[in-house]
């Protein structure tokens, strides 16, 4: 490789070094007690794969030109430059992970590998080796906030569309889907498509909120590529939008990562503090049954459920209770998987790695350990409110036989809402 | 033998102090003075107060109740290893000054008693972890992650407490001894003991200093750097 390229993403690990980067290249013991952590590990036994493996290679560059020892004895640290043959085995290390941070929480030292693999993705995009449908995705979602007017009406079009299943739901011919509304007290961003927009909006109706539906969707291709300005510029989308419409606050829907960029990325990467509070939307249906603002009947479910705790959110968002309350409110038989909350397994969808047709095998084989908890529990369905869990769940479902229905919390809580214009079956079958 | 023992007992203990101190600074100024990442790294659930979070970083640091679940023998070696040379770098105290007040108590044949008692047991846990660890460095993954720092913080570890084990169970020389030594650094007019210039034990001394100069020259710019990392680490899990 040219020196010159060298030079570059040497360059990149100079730009992104700071206290925390530095401190966790300089102080793994390579105890590798982060291997049995990491889900993706066990499951292949592949060395690439083992949490301190993947951060050794940003090392390895690190030692190499950024310590006098390893610059004059490189050989001690395997020191070495970040040429083609590191940077292919980095890219696959690194894009693989779900940045999960389950080896952290295991770690003596509590060192973040997923953060060390945010500053491989930098290298590589600079090498000109970013993931490749992670960047399109990307780049499509900036293209549709550039190319806004070409999109707007298309958009509104399909929230019209979903307005008439919710008059229908909740029987009330006035209920709407508010876009666009100056001074409401949240605004909510959903996902693209229906099935994240209804069931907020019969619920906020039924709570009877002030509320506007964002025109951009909560998921940010930018944070899983790698690119922290791309990332940005996809939340800004709707961040904007919220200081624009003076919002009270900004909820995210039943997304893992998208909270996690609203709630903790987001005000780190712009350099300024919200004017709103970010909250996800479990939590604040949460408060709404708990205030009573909204009903649910006590067994509207009355099979085993289990509930999946979505890295994004539980570990790395802080919210443990919030559905698990949901679910024991409405459903009769709940069973918390081993180990749960903080110590919980990663399903293997997080990352992007749904998105990544050339992982679908390797990360259905990485949810082995998931799929053999929720056989444990016995549960009939589960529940979880990350849409990248529920898509690897539901692929565990179809290629290991687990007989379960996957579902998002919203979902549930819409079933057990005794809603006037409701299904049918809710009365029939109970 | 007075050669070896001026270079690996005399200067080079005054020069791997030395190292080892400013290499240390060196190292916590760089980190201090390297900005912060913006992004707030801790993980949940964290402490609400500052309080409970200096509680829970100290106790990740010092008890790594995480990695005790997931890896409880290689919890048991790493703990073992680290609170023994924590005894036995207290037990080298003996060398600035005696402990009198325990000397009090036990009398001197009561204290030379629990010295040897203490500092063996010591001496022998730190050279099983040791010896666990290489071992568990020559096979599968952990040999594959292992790079030759390991290797050679463990080899000079392995040294370190041989040769200290050796003084202790084989040498017949006693801490007043090494003390006059030690006192004789201390007060820069370095003066080797004629009983320990005469006896073969001088050469155990000689190398259980000239490993642990090397050992400790080497620290600053190892992964030993941990041992002060781990607690602003530690402390980053909760922010
Ligand atoms: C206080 C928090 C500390 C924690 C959590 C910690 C943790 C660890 C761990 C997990 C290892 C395993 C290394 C391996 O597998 O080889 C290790 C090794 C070691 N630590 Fe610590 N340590 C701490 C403090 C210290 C201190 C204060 C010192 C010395 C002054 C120290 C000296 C060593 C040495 C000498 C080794 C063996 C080196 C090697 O394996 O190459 N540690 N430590
Ligand atoms: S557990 Fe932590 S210190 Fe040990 S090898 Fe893994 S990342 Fe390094
Ligand atoms: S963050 Fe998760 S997937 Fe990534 S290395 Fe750590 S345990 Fe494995």
């Amino acid at each position: 490789m040219e020196t010159q390229q060298m030079t570059t993403l040497v360059g990149v690990l100079d730009q992104k070094m700071n206290r925390q980067l530095k401190q966790y290249l300089d102080i793994c013991a390579r105890c590798a007690i982060c291997k049995d952590a990491c889900h993706q590990y066990v499951a292949t036994q592949d060395f690439k794969y083992l949490p301190a493996r993947r951060a050794e290679l940003i090392r390895q560059i690190y030692k190499k030109y950024f310590t006098k020892t390893g610059e004059f004895v490189p050989a001690l640290y395997e020191a070495r430059d970040p040429d083609e043959n590191l940077l292919d085995e980095l890219y696959e290390s690194t894009y693989a992970c779900t940045g999960c941070r389950r080896c952290m929480y295991y770690c003596p030292f509590s060192i973040d590998t997923a953060w060390i693999l945010s500053v491989a993705k930098a290298i590589l995009i600079a090498a000109g080796k970013g993931n490749e449908m992670l960047g399109q995705l990307a780049d499509a979602a900036l293209f549709k906030s550039d190319n806004f007017e070409m999109f707007k009406d298309i958009i509104v079009d399909g929230f019209k569309d979903i307005e008439q299943q919710v008059k229908g739901l909740t029987g009330d011919p006035d209920a709407e889907i508010p876009v666009d509304k100056q001074g409401a007290d949240i605004l909510y961003v959903a996902l693209a498509g229906a099935h994240s927009i209804l069931p907020a909006a019969v619920i906020f109706h039924e709570a009877k909120v002030s509320w506007t539906l964002s025109y951009f969707e909560a998921a940010n291709y930018g944070y899983f590529f790698g690119d922290a300005v791309k990332a940005r510029k996809i939340a800004d989308r709707f961040m904007d939008e919220a200081k624009r419409l003076g919002v009270k606050e900004v909820v995210i829907t039943e997304c893992g990562h998208a909270y996690r960029v609203a709630e903790i990325f987001h005000e780190a990467w712009s350099g300024e503090k919200h004017p709103f509070k970010v909250r996800h939307i479990l939590e604040v249906i949460d408060e709404y049954i708990t205030d009573g603002r909204i009903k649910v009947r006590p067994d509207a479910i009355k099979e085993p459920v289990t509930y999946h705790d979505p890295c994004q959110i539980g570990r790395n968002g802080g919210i443990f209770e919030q559905p698990r309350n949901i679910v024991r409110a409405l459903a009769s038989d709940f069973r918390d998987m081993t180990p749960n909350r903080e110590q919980q397994w990663c399903c293997g969808g997080g990352g992007g790695l749904v998105a990544i047709s050339e992982m679908d095998e390797f990360r259905i084989k990485s949810g082995t350990i998931k799929a053999e908890q929720i056989k444990a529990t016995g549960a009939r369905i589960i529940a979880s409110p990350c849409e990248n869990c529920r898509l690897q769940m539901e692929g565990l479902n179809d290629s290991m036989e687990l007989g379960i229905e996957v579902k998002a919390i919203m979902d549930l809580v819409l079933e057990a809402m005794p809603l006037p214009g409701s299904f049918a079956k809710d009365a029939s079958t109970d | 033998m007075e050669t070896f023992l001026n270079i690996s007992a005399v200067y080079g203990v005054y020069l791997s102090i030395s190292v080892f101190v400013i290499g240390m600074s060196w190292r916590t100024y760089q980190w201090a003075t390297t900005p912060k990442s913006p992004v707030r790294l801790g993980m949940f659930p964290k402490p609400k107060t500052g309080a409970g979070r200096v509680l829970k970083m100290l106790k990740d640091t010092l008890i790594a109740p995480q990695s005790a679940r997931i890896e409880p023998l290689m919890w048991a070696f790493a703990f073992a290893i680290h609170v023994a040379a924590l005894g036995a770098f207290i037990g080298h105290g003996r060398l600035l000054h005696e402990f009198t007040p325990l000397v009090t108590w036990l009398g001197e044949d009561g204290m030379n008693t629990f010295a040897a008692w203490s500092g063996g047991t010591a001496g022998i846990v730190m050279l099983a972890a040791v010896v666990f660890w290489i071992a568990r460095r020559t096979f599968g993954p952990f040999k594959q992650l292992s790079v030759p720092e390991d290797y050679l913080l463990l080899a000079l570890l392995f040294g370190v407490i041989i040769m200290g084990d050796h003084m202790r169970f084989v040498g017949t020389i006693h801490a007043a001894t090494y003390r006059e030594w030690f006192q004789s650094l201390l007060v820069f007019k370095p003066e080797i003991p004629a009983e320990i210039l005469g006896s073969s034990t001088g050469w155990s001394l000689g190398a259980h200093m000239l490993f642990t100069d090397l050992f400790l020259i080497y620290f600053p710019f190892s992964k030993l750097v941990h041992a002060v990392g781990a607690f602003s680490a530690n402390l980053v899990r909760s922010e």
